[in-house]
């Protein structure tokens, strides 16, 4: 791959699915577009999911072609493990500095054999598992990844040696350190996405007991190359025969700074017990919710068949969760259709569906406003939906506010369109003619 | 930060001296390997193993591991999932609720 160019049309932060979607539509349009994401591979949250609701596709079935296309795009340059430092207006245009790490080896030369990670004598939580599966201190991200490049974790090396020894390309580079780059560009796509609101938010709810887990966790046991390799307690392995959902555990609440609804849960709570019940024989599966948010194309219609097929729904308002013998769990709500009646309940797994808060703040990186939640203002949500605060920046996908996959990929491609009638308008050019004929 | 004598011996070293081994010049630049991952990484062989040992003498689930092994049962749990993981242990039948594991080639 050649090296980063100094100067390109758009640069499009993040690469989820509505960075990949921004960046590919620009690239469509003749654009040149630099496309950096900070994690070692794209994808984003999405390459993670087990299935996609409300069709049940796998999700990275129909990510990875998208992943593919983006990195192989005659216009898209592809930077991973890379993050923006600054982004500053330079007359109608931007001039950014990026941060590359170093993934410790030439990633033009290696293979993605793997060697090097079957030789690595040590062991940590894989963060692409939600710390349930191991990688090692050199790994190749995971097996959908792109690049397939492996990246090494120096904070959890200890310096054996025995991956540059193994490795069949000699490609490790110890030596590498982080660079500087500078580049130009005509105009920007926020697309940073998402975290999951942090499992201790809510003490109260048991987030750190080891069978009280993240939707995210529960995403990765039910994948089949998920790390467990199907659906078992963390605790002790136990195949679980009862699992509770708590709605909104983590949205719609002052009290932890999240009082937005946060869109996704009721439908990704719904599409998980579904496929529980597939997956366990008989298992009772109930979600304690306080509505039910299914809004989108086909979502009742979906809601209706998880309720079709075995999944409970109890109006109810979960007071805490406790640990009892054995590692299993005691629920104790508040049953709202039943005048408020206080029951306890003893389950095997209890997942919290924590709502969604943005990944990164802009604050001292770029000048664009926030909303009080944190997520990107969009002063002109109504008919400029993609609009910031600052002209010739963009934002796509749930950096600009919670929302499922097909939402945020109409939304990057408003961004995308956006951007380009930006550059257009200001006739901002990547190449002079002469270079762009030349290649 | 422990730095080894090696090393220490290799910059002292004058300049016509070997060159340093790009490994070495990785491990100086970030103070050499701290005292938690050092423990951690001491821990984590010995769970190794135990999980090994106690899975030669035939398959175990979780629990029963945890109680040979003296180790809380989410700590094996982890570990032997990383076992699993790189090839070294395999899914076995079911035991009322549990997944029984074996030790490959055992
Ligand atoms: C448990 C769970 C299940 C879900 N299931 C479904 C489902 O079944 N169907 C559905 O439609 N939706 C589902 N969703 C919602 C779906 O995940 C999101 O709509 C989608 O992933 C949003 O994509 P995105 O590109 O906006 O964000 P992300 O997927 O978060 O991508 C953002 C990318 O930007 C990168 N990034 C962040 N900051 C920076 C930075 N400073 N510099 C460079 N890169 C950066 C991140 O590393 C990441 O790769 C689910 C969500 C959850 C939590
Ligand atoms: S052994 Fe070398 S070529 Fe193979 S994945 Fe590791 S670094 Fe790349
Ligand atoms: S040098 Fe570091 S990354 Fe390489 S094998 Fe040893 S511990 Fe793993
Ligand atoms: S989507 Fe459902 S669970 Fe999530 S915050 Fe909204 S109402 Fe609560």
């Amino acid at each position: 791959m050649a090296d980063i160019r100094d100067r390109y049309d758009a640069l499009v932060i993040g690469g989820g699915i509505a960075g990949m979607q921004a960046a590919l539509d620009l690239g469509e349009q003749g654009f040149e577009v630099l496309l950096v994401e900070r994690t070692p591979s794209i994808g984003g949250v999405m390459v993670g999911l087990n299935k996609v609701f409300p069709t049940l596709d796998c999700s990275s079935c129909i990510c990875t072609p998208r992943m593919a296309e983006s990195a192989h795009h005659p216009r898209i340059r592809l930077q991973t493990y890379t993050e923006v430092r600054r982004v500053d207006a330079v007359g109608t245009g931007f001039r950014v500095e990026l941060d590359c790490k170093p993934r410790y080896l030439d990633e033009e030369a290696c293979i993605g054999c793997d060697e090097c990670e079957l030789a690595c004598p040590i062991e940590v939580p894989h963060e692409f598992d939600d710390g349930l599966g191991a990688r090692r201190a050199i790994y190749i991200p995971h097996g959908n990844a792109i690049p397939q490049k492996a990246v090494l974790d120096v904070e959890h090396c200890i310096f054996c040696g025995k991956c540059e020894r193994v490795c069949p390309t000699n490609c490790l580079d110890f030596t590498a350190q982080s660079r500087t780059v500078h580049v130009d560009v005509g105009a920007v796509i926020v697309a940073t996405g998402f975290d999951i609101l942090p499992m201790g938010a809510k003490p109260e709810y048991g987030g750190r007991l080891p069978n009280v887990m993240s939707p995210m966790a529960m995403e990765r046991i039910q994948s089949s190359n998920g790390p467990y390799g199907r659906v078992l307690r963390p605790a002790d392995g136990k195949i679980p025969r009862s699992i509770a959902y708590i709605q909104c555990a983590g949205s719609r609440d002052r009290s932890i700074g999240v009082p937005y609804c946060s869109r996704v849960c009721c439908m990704y709570a719904l599409k998980q017990a579904l496929l529980l019940r597939h997956y366990i024989h008989d298992v009772d599966v109930t979600l304690y919710y306080m509505d039910i948010r299914a809004f989108g194309k086909g979502y009742e219609q979906f809601y209706r068949r998880a309720v079709a097929e075995g999944v409970k729904v109890v109006k109810g308002k979960v007071a805490r969760v406790t640990e009892a013998e054995n590692f299993d769990l005691l629920l104790r709500v508040e049953l709202l259709d039943e005048g408020g009646r206080v029951d306890e309940h003893r389950y095997d797994l209890v997942v919290l569906s924590q709502g969604l808060i943005p990944a990164w703040h802009a604050d001292g990186i770029i000048d664009i406003e926030e909303d009080a939640d944190g997520f990107v203002h969009t002063p002109e949500i109504k008919l400029n939906p993609s609009f910031t605060t600052m002209p010739g920046v963009f934002v796509g996908g749930v950096a600009a506010g919670p929302k499922d996959i097909p939402d945020a990929i109409v939304e990057a491609g408003e961004a995308a369109m956006a951007a380009a009638n930006y550059l257009k308008r200001f006739r901002w050019r990547s190449r002079t003619p002469a270079a762009a004929v030349a290649v | 930060m422990p730095v080894q004598t090696t090393i220490t011996a290799a910059s002292a070293a004058p300049a016509s001296a070997k060159p340093k081994r790009p490994i070495e010049i990785l491990r100086e630049r970030h103070g050499g390997m701290s005292k938690e991952l050092k423990d951690y990484f001491n821990e984590q062989q010995k769970i190794y193993k135990a999980l090994r040992a106690a899975l030669a003498s035939g398959p175990r689930t979780v629990p029963q591991l945890a109680r040979e092994c003296s180790l809380p049962s989410p700590v094996v749990m982890w570990h032997l999932m990383a076992l699993r993981r790189y090839g070294e242990v395999l899914d076995g039948p079911e035991q009322n609720g549990y997944l029984l594991y074996t030790l490959k080639g055992a």
